[in-house]
């Protein structure tokens, strides 16, 4: 008899389920926290992802880009939800989280590294909240100038893509953070056409683009290669964007290989590869020459 | 090396067929021509001057002895036969009798006992053309009596001795389907000796009965029994299983079918596998498992469920994600790989066995039973994976809403069969699963559950089966007698529990409440079936199941020789009867192929090489495959197929060079006859 499958398509959420008897599988999108990237699109090994450029009425700005999920195609793996930079993607078996690959080490977590340190932070609340470009710091009680306050602050790491926009707006050593997805971004301002500012509309972090004599320029510093941008760029080859490292656990693992092949390029995968090649070099040198671990 | 059929056949075409036979040659021109005129215990002598017609018979050219007889065709009539053929030296025997339908055969092998070769004989069917259809005028029942046999009488004359043609055997037979009648089946074959290969669709053999959990009416564990057999298949040295595979094409004629089957790929290497189910616990990927009804789920690499019989392991490509950890966990055993594309085998074999079973019609389009909106709506089969120990949720009946045990559960007979919207067949099996189901959940839950069975009729008609029903009456089961019409079921949206309403024969409502409901949902073709009987020529009745020769004494046989049905694909049955025709048919087929070779009447289209011009026309209009233009150096010829054509001589009226005839049946002989009937003018 046929499959029980469920798609519920909302403004706020994006709902695919598999109801079977004994079990529930649930992939949920938060439309609030997608921002329309590429990521989820190129790293689902099913091709069951399409990322849907918005129509644009005049006058307007440019929405995000749509996210779909082909229920027909999606096999409730949970590679989105572990990719997406935004953390915009869940996958529930039975309402909890559930990333078997991730357990059975058939795919690499990202580390995203956070580094927070309380005795730096300024006094005011809504000025380390808003240090956030996406209100992913969060204070627990006011801050005091007193050394034993009890307040501490938290980021709600799960959401957050590590744009380091925290980093440069707190004070010099309060947050560090490590960005998870390496890549370069330029942007060809002579082919831009006039007044276009599709790509800094839909851009999530404020302030990785930015208007500059009336055409958009890029921080390189802020970005986090997500691709939003690119997609909606009406000129071909006005906006570059190329990733080449995603800093993650280490795994073996094809269907990693075949997602890196997809989110960087070739060249990525290589180097990947070479780097994985050469510690294990390292480790076999210091096996037989009976080094310690330093 | 050993020929093969078809090589063994090619020489077998190069020799003329030699049409000495057991008779003797024949030299005069004016054969003498033998008439025996059956009076047919009065049926046909009642109507029929038979005196009459036994003097004017005398009187026709060549006809050197006539008599009449009671029964022709009884020992004694025969014996009678025998000696005035050699008594007179008779040259062409005509019986003026019955049907050549239902006698022929016996005549032919007569005449042959008299040393005369049975093609020199021909039947003028007096019974049926002018006893039986003129009964009220016997005048002219006997004038049309003198016409029928003036015509065989001068068609005798033209009659010219024929060899039967013999075509090789291959003794080897294939069983198409591996449920519980292709499993016996199969068995039976490779005990006697012939080897067989089995082609099953899915990855495991056995069936639909590998996924019950009981069967009735003695509640034996149906994988406990079956799981055995299915064992025995996987290792007896005569079989080989060709699991996830399809027919794709099928050739030639009975002792010698060409078959083409595709292997579809599993990514996994059956020789190397051990079914050892290291990489299932590796592989991260779940999807839902048919063999559970999409109850459960099923590992992306994994059996189809654990007494799969081959056990490799399949890869589901839609779903695995490549991330290779099966390799790893298979390692030594080298058992996967990712390039494995589909293999198409090709087989020779004598006979084919069809046993593809059924299917089970989805009741979601019939808006009344809820079936796929409610969610504690069942089928039956999917109730069989609940109550399974082994099934998804360890035997535990529950709920599908809130995963509890329900505490009534109503079962409703006939969805989708007994309709003429749907399926006008009875589904033969369900009331008898209906009542296991009933049986089991009143012993399980005892008084903690209330059964009801919403039933038209009920149909236990076999050994042991109107026990079963007793016993089921006295553990407490409701029967409600309702219409098929009228009948409906609606959701409580809080509680999710049913209410199930109908109406008995004399409009009274019968209502239920209840916190599950089994749906008995009919029983269809199988969705390949009508697919294979394109491929393999044999017809399929209006419903879809595979038509028997004869429905009451060929039960087992199709229209082609060769090919033998077994099993729910020739009309809905149980397990029992199943392994019963499963058997029958793998005596038909021994039947087959212990002959070392197939004999076919010499009935078949001759081209005379000379005259054919190889314009294809005769390949266009046959029927059946059975001539073909083979190019031949410097000319192209057509050439018959001998066990494929069924002599019906559209190609021999279709030859626009006149090459084609059929023996016996040449214009010749034809236009002999019309004369015959011409000439009553002239006698009376």
């Amino acid at each position: 008899m046929p499959l029980k499958t469920v798609k519920k398509d909302t403004a706020e959420k994006l709902t695919l389920e598999w109801v079977l008897h004994v079990k529930n599988y649930r992939l949920s999108l938060d439309r609030n926290r997608c921002v329309g990237c590429q990521i989820c699109s190129l790293a689902c090994p099913k091709e069951a992802i399409k990322v849907e450029k918005q129509p644009k009425s005049k006058g307007e700005k440019t929405r995000r880009p749509k996210v779909d999920v082909d229920l027909a195609k999606c096999n409730f793996c949970g590679i989105c939800d572990i990719l997406c930079p935004y953390g915009a993607v869940k996958v529930t078996l039975d309402n909890e989280h559930s990333l078997p690959v991730i357990e059975k080490e058939c795919f690499p977590k990202p580390i995203r590294e956070i580094q927070v340190n309380p005795a730096k932070f300024p006094a005011s609340r809504e000025e380390i909240e808003d240090a956030c470009p996406l209100h992913l710091i969060k204070v627990s009680a006011p801050m005091s100038e007193k050394a034993e306050s009890t307040a501490t602050v938290e980021v709600e790491k799960e959401y957050c893509p590590c744009c380091r926009v925290c980093e440069v707006k707190l004070p010099s050593g309060a947050m560090q953070v490590r960005k998870f997805i390496y890549g370069k971004i330029a942007v060809h301002q002579e082919k831009c056409p006039d007044g276009c500012t599709d790509c800094l509309d839909v851009c999530p972090i404020a302030g990785a683009l930015f208007l500059q004599d009336k055409k958009v320029a890029v921080n390189d510093t802020f970005c986090v290669y997500c691709g939003a941008c690119k997609l909606v760029c009406p000129v071909e080859g006005a906006l570059e964007l190329e990733r080449t490292r995603i800093i993650h656990e280490p795994i073996r693992s094809g269907a990693w290989n075949k997602t890196l092949e997809r989110l960087t390029s070739p060249v990525g995968i290589a180097k990947e590869l070479k780097n994985k090649g050469s510690l294990k070099a390292r480790e076999s040198v210091k096996k037989r020459v009976g080094l310690k671990e330093d | 090396m050993a020929e093969t059929a078809s090589q063994k056949q090619e020489k077998t075409r190069q020799k003329k067929p030699k049409a000495t036979g057991r008779g003797r040659r024949l030299k005069t021109p004016r054969p003498r021509i033998g008439v025996f005129v059956c009076q047919c215990g009065g049926q046909i002598a009642s109507v029929v001057d038979v005196n009459e017609l036994t003097n004017y018979v005398k009187t026709l050219p060549n006809v050197v002895y006539a008599e009449q007889m009671n029964f022709p065709c009884s020992r004694q009539g025969q014996e009678e036969i025998v000696t005035a053929i050699k008594k007179n030296r008779l040259e062409r025997v005509v019986v003026a009798g019955c049907s050549p339908r239902l006698y022929e055969p016996t005549f032919q092998r007569c005449v042959s006992q008299a040393e005369l070769n049975p093609w020199l004989f021909e039947m003028a069917n007096i019974r049926e053309f002018a006893s039986y259809c003129h009964q009220a005028n016997p005048k002219q029942a006997t004038e049309k009596a003198k016409d029928t046999v003036r015509m065989a009488v001068a068609k005798a004359k033209l009659l010219e001795p024929l060899a039967p043609i013999e075509l090789p055997m291959t003794k080897k037979v294939m069983v198409i389907g591996g449920g519980i009648a292709g499993i016996n089946a199969a068995l039976d074959l490779a005990d006697m000796g012939f080897k067989v290969y089995v082609v099953e669709k899915t990855e495991s053999i056995g069936g639909y009965m590998a996924l019950l959990d009981k069967t009735f009416p003695t509640l034996d564990c149906s994988i406990c029994i079956e799981g055995p057999k299915m064992v025995d298949v996987g290792r007896h040295p005569n079989i080989e299983i060709i699991s996830y595979a399809d027919v794709l094409k099928a050739e030639g004629h009975v002792g010698s079918f060409k078959m083409k089957v595709r292997k579809n790929p599993r990514y996994v290497i059956a020789a190397n596998c051990t079914g050892c189910g290291e990489c299932k616990d590796a592989c991260p990927i779940e999807y839902p498992n048919y063999a559970d009804m999409y109850l459960g789920v099923r590992k992306a690499i994994s059996p189809p469920f654990g007494q799969a019989v081959p056990l490799t392991h399949t890869i589901n490509r839609d779903y695995c994600i490549e991330c290779f950890k099966c390799i790893d966990a298979c390692g030594a055993r080298e058992a996967i790989n990712f390039d494995q594309k589909p293999e198409e085998v090709d087989l020779e074999v004598g006979a084919i066995i069809v046993a593809i079973g059924y299917s089970m019609y989805n009741p979601s389009d019939l808006e009344w039973t809820g079936y796929g909106k409610y969610d504690n709506v069942f089928t039956a089969l999917e109730f069989e994976r609940l109550i399974l120990a082994a099934g998804p949720t360890g035997g535990k009946v529950v709920r599908a809403s809130d995963g509890q045990k329900p505490h009534s559960v109503a079962f409703i007979q006939c969805v989708g069969s007994r309709d003429i919207n749907r399926y006008e067949h009875c589904s033969s099996f369900c009331c008898m699963y209906t009542l296991k189901h009933a049986v089991m959940l009143k012993e399980k839950y005892r008084d903690d559950i209330e059964v009801y069975v919403f039933y038209n009729d009920m149909r236990s008609n076999f050994k042991g089966y109107e026990e079963f029903y007793n016993r089921a009456q006295k553990s407490g089961v409701k029967f409600l007698r309702v219409k098929l019409e009228n009948r409906k079921i609606l959701e409580n949206p809080q509680t999710k529990s049913l209410t199930v309403s109908g109406e008995t024969e004399d409009g009274k409502p019968v209502t239920a409440h209840s916190d599950m409901v089994v749906l008995a949902n009919a029983a269809v073709p199988q969705q390949t079936a009508a697919e294979l009987a394109k491929i393999l020529k044999i017809p399929t009745a209006p419903e879809g199941f595979f038509m028997e020769c004869q429905p009451k004494i060929r039960p087992t046989d199709t229209d082609v020789p060769g090919i033998f049905l077994a099993g729910a694909c020739q009309g809905l049955k149980d397990i029992p009867y199943s392994v019963a025709q499963g058997s029958a048919a793998a005596a038909q087929a021994a039947a087959v192929l212990s002959k070392d070779v197939w004999t076919v009447e010499p009935l078949v289209a001759q081209v005379n090489e000379d005259m054919c011009s190889g314009c294809r026309v005769c390949e266009s209009v046959c029927g059946y495959n059975a001539i073909a233009v083979e190019n031949l150096g410097d000319k192209a010829l057509a050439r018959v197929k001998e066990g494929l054509c069924r002599g019906c001589g559209i190609c021999g009226s279709a030859c626009p060079m006149d090459a084609i005839s059929m023996p016996n049946y040449s214009d010749r002989h034809i236009i002999a006859q019309v004369k015959a009937v011409m000439e009553r003018g002239d006698k009376t």
